[in-house]
């Protein structure tokens, strides 16, 4: 060896110190309005980049399209003024210090009057801070609610409650399927929805064989699957495992032969999926989210105007995006319009009280109630009914819609127990 | 017993790629005096070269690979002709040059391919083959593919080194630089080389892997990590070694993660190094340095 330069020996220090070596890079623009003299600015902060991309992005998508409509149409009436709706968007990359600059920046620069999160790992600094603001915010994963979140809603998705409407309705439709193995993320996504999963087969009388977390940073995923399948489960469960996870995993399951039932909380891009695996493999395929060109998206409880051809415009507009979220943002941001224009009013605290008023609302899959102090100390989740999707010749189809409640008032204790297990 | 041969199956798939991007990483080492941080940024590119010009023009899969290899080839020429050469008697220089590189990379990734939804790379050979006939085992066709590729790459290189009068200007380069520049020999002209090789190495790692995994700007991350524990346990500088440790570290955190749990594995991974730098510090295969 040369005695110039790095020596082998501080090479080794060197290489043996350095393992470990990320960056990190955000992006947030904000999406202009156009020209109007009366501006209302909603805030969008989650995870535009990164592996939970997946739950945001194709949400802020539907939600340009929403704004679009609501601009189009002359805005946002309240008393004698339009206002013309402007998205501004923050990437928090689902970093919880990146969230709370962000809820700053929405906040205190922006001037936005209501903010959009995905919630859970980026949520609780901010939720604090939106709350000492008088600030309205909606997440999809309720587990962000506690009695102190007063303006944190959960108004169109109650992650990871919902889930149990699929393991109910396959425990009746497959009753042959006896063993079920867990897999998930170790984070605060995965934990509240394996609680939700081990409540919900205990309730069906399905023995979890199987249960484990694997690392957020997994990137070969054989050995979780070849663990997963080592007692021959008739069910694997993937969890609220994120998009690219389920899309690997499900390849997995494929290539190791697994040929019994898969059920998930979120079945994202499955076209891409069942490229990369079979139509038959993915055939009776269980989840919770539908394609709303659906005809049950047709059916008169259903809240969301013209689903089909938000459907068609989106995939047009954004190809290959659609996800679980693609219909929520936009779905929350109408209900947060028609609540303004009842209360004739864009202050927070103000639509707030038009959007609990009688304690029920309009839910994407039918009226439901604001409920949760059972759960969380507080009554801000929008809960009712929940499609229960199954894979059919390729295609997303939603074979029943379940009340979330009904399950709960037979088997809520169960979900408090294993709630409390996982660390709930 | 099935479940015992699928973890193998799967450990030895694994395997190759990281001999692949360890034994480039020693390369550079050895002959460059660089600790290139960037490699794993050379597997990343690997990668998006395959899903722009296979997943998003057509190209076929294999044109695909060997587009990888050179294209990051060229990346890794360019970047010693221009940022390293420089640096050649700074190592802090060149080590915080690498770590720049980096940066860049991600950064440029990020830009063009945007760092959003997943990128989809459909396998060119879908599906997989029961091993010894037995049904809960299987070795996927897209993996056995990216296995072949990896093991006649390191054949050929092998056979480069041993073989060839280049190959041996390298080895020699990377035991003594200065005895072989005494020698005659043009240390900058064999840097370039080491660094085309061994970019190219990651790069064809990356390319192979790409319809296996996540491809995204940030990929890099855990296998920079992984092929420094590698080298490190293997013993630095030693080529052979590297594929011993890479064989060896492989199969233990297969073992592991399928056994127990993949963060488990990681951190016992950690502790492998740690107790072969206490019992052994040169390494399984390294030589001993004269103080």
């Amino acid at each position: 060896m040369g005695k110039k330069g790095l020596t082998r020996r501080q090479f080794t220090g060197t290489a043996a110190a350095a393992a470990g070596a990320v960056a990190a890079s955000s992006f947030g623009a904000p999406h202009i309005a156009r020209g109007a003299e009366k501006v209302v600015k909603v805030g969008f902060l989650g995870p535009l980049t990164g592996e939970v991309a997946g739950w945001f992005l194709p949400g802020l998508n539907g939600a340009e399209i929403w704004a679009e409509h609501v601009n189009a149409g002359g805005g946002i009436k309240i008393g004698d003024d339009n206002y013309m709706v402007e998205i501004v968007s923050y990437d928090n990359e689902y970093l919880a210090d990146k969230s709370l600059i962000g809820a700053k920046k929405l906040v205190l620069e922006d001037g936005v009057k209501m903010v959009q999160m995905l919630g859970g790992t980026d949520a609780p600094a901010a939720v604090q801070f939106f709350t000492k603001q008088n600030m309205l915010s909606s997440t999809l994963l309720p587990s962000d609610l506690t009695p102190d979140t007063l303006y944190h809603l959960a108004p169109a998705e109650v992650h990871p409650i919902y889930n149990v409407t699929g393991v109910e309705w396959l425990a009746e439709n497959r009753p042959e399927l006896k063993t079920a193995a867990i897999c998930a993320q170790d984070d605060e996504l995965g934990w509240p929805s394996v609680a939700t999963y081990l409540a919900a087969f205990e309730a069906a009388g399905i023995d979890v064989i199987y249960n484990k977390y694997f690392d957020p940073a997994t990137t070969d995923f054989a050995p979780v699957v070849t663990a997963m399948l080592a007692d021959n489960p008739d069910i694997v469960c993937l969890d609220t495992a994120y998009p690219d996870y389920v899309n690997l995993i499900s390849e997995q399951l494929f290539l190791q032969n697994f040929d019994g039932q898969i059920i998930s909380c979120t079945f994202d891009f499955y076209q891409n999926i069942i490229e990369k695996t079979s139509v038959e493999f993915v055939e009776g395929l269980i989840f919770q989210f539908p394609d709303f060109d659906d005809p049950a998206m047709r059916e008169a409880h259903i809240n969301f105007e013209n689903p089909d051809g938000f459907f068609s415009e989106y995939n047009e507009r954004f190809p290959d995006s659609w996800s679980a979220v693609s219909w929520e943002y936009s779905a929350i941001a109408e209900m947060w319009r028609l609540a303004a224009e009842k209360a004739g009013s864009i202050e927070p605290m103000d639509v707030l009280a038009a959007l609990k008023e009688g304690g029920r609302g309009p839910h994407v899959f039918g009226d439901a109630a604001w409920w949760g102090s059972e759960l969380w100390g507080i009554d801000n989740a929008l809960v009712g009914n929940w499609p229960v999707v199954q894979i059919q010749n390729g295609k997303a189809t939603i074979v029943e819609y379940r009340n979330i409640i009904d399950w709960w008032s037979r088997h809520g204790d169960l979900l408090k127990k294993h709630t409390e297990e996982q660390g709930g | 017993m099935e479940t015992v041969i699928q973890t193998l199956v799967n450990a030895l798939m694994q395997s190759s790629f990281v001999a692949l991007m360890a034994v480039g990483l020693v390369l550079i080492f050895g002959v460059m005096r660089v600790i290139n941080f960037a490699h794993g940024e050379f597997y990343m590119a690997g990668a998006y070269v395959v899903f722009w010009l296979y997943a998003q023009n057509d190209l076929p899969f294999f044109a695909a690979v060997v587009a990888a290899v050179i294209v990051v080839g060229v990346i890794g020429l360019i970047l010693e002709q221009i940022l390293f050469k420089p640096m050649r008697e700074n190592p802090l220089g060149g080590l915080i040059m690498s770590i720049g590189v980096l940066f860049i990379l991600q950064v440029l990734a990020a830009v063009i391919f945007g760092v959003g939804l997943m990128k989809h790379i459909p396998p060119l050979y879908p599906g997989a083959t029961p091993v010894f006939g037995l049904d809960g085992v299987a070795v996927p066709w897209q993996r056995l593919v990216a296995f072949g590729i990896a093991v006649l790459l390191l054949i050929a290189f092998w056979l480069f080194l041993k073989r060839t009068r280049l190959g041996w200007a390298l080895r020699a380069c990377a035991q003594d630089r200065e005895a072989a520049a005494l020698q005659g020999m043009s240390i900058n002209k064999l840097a370039l080389l080491a660094m085309g090789l061994g970019a190219g190495m990651a790069g064809a790692a990356g390319a192979i892997m790409a319809p296996l995994v996540r491809v995204y700007p940030y990929i890099g991350g855990p296998v920079i990590v992984t092929a420094f524990i590698v080298i490190v346990v293997g013993g630095i500088g030693s080529l052979e070694g590297a594929v011993l440790a890479a064989v060896l570290y492989t199969f233990f955190h297969t073992f592991v993660a399928t056994y127990l749990d993949g963060s488990i594995a990681s951190i016992l991974g950690l502790l492998m190094m740690l107790l072969v730098l206490i019992v052994r510090p040169a390494g399984l295969l390294g030589k001993g340095e004269k103080v």
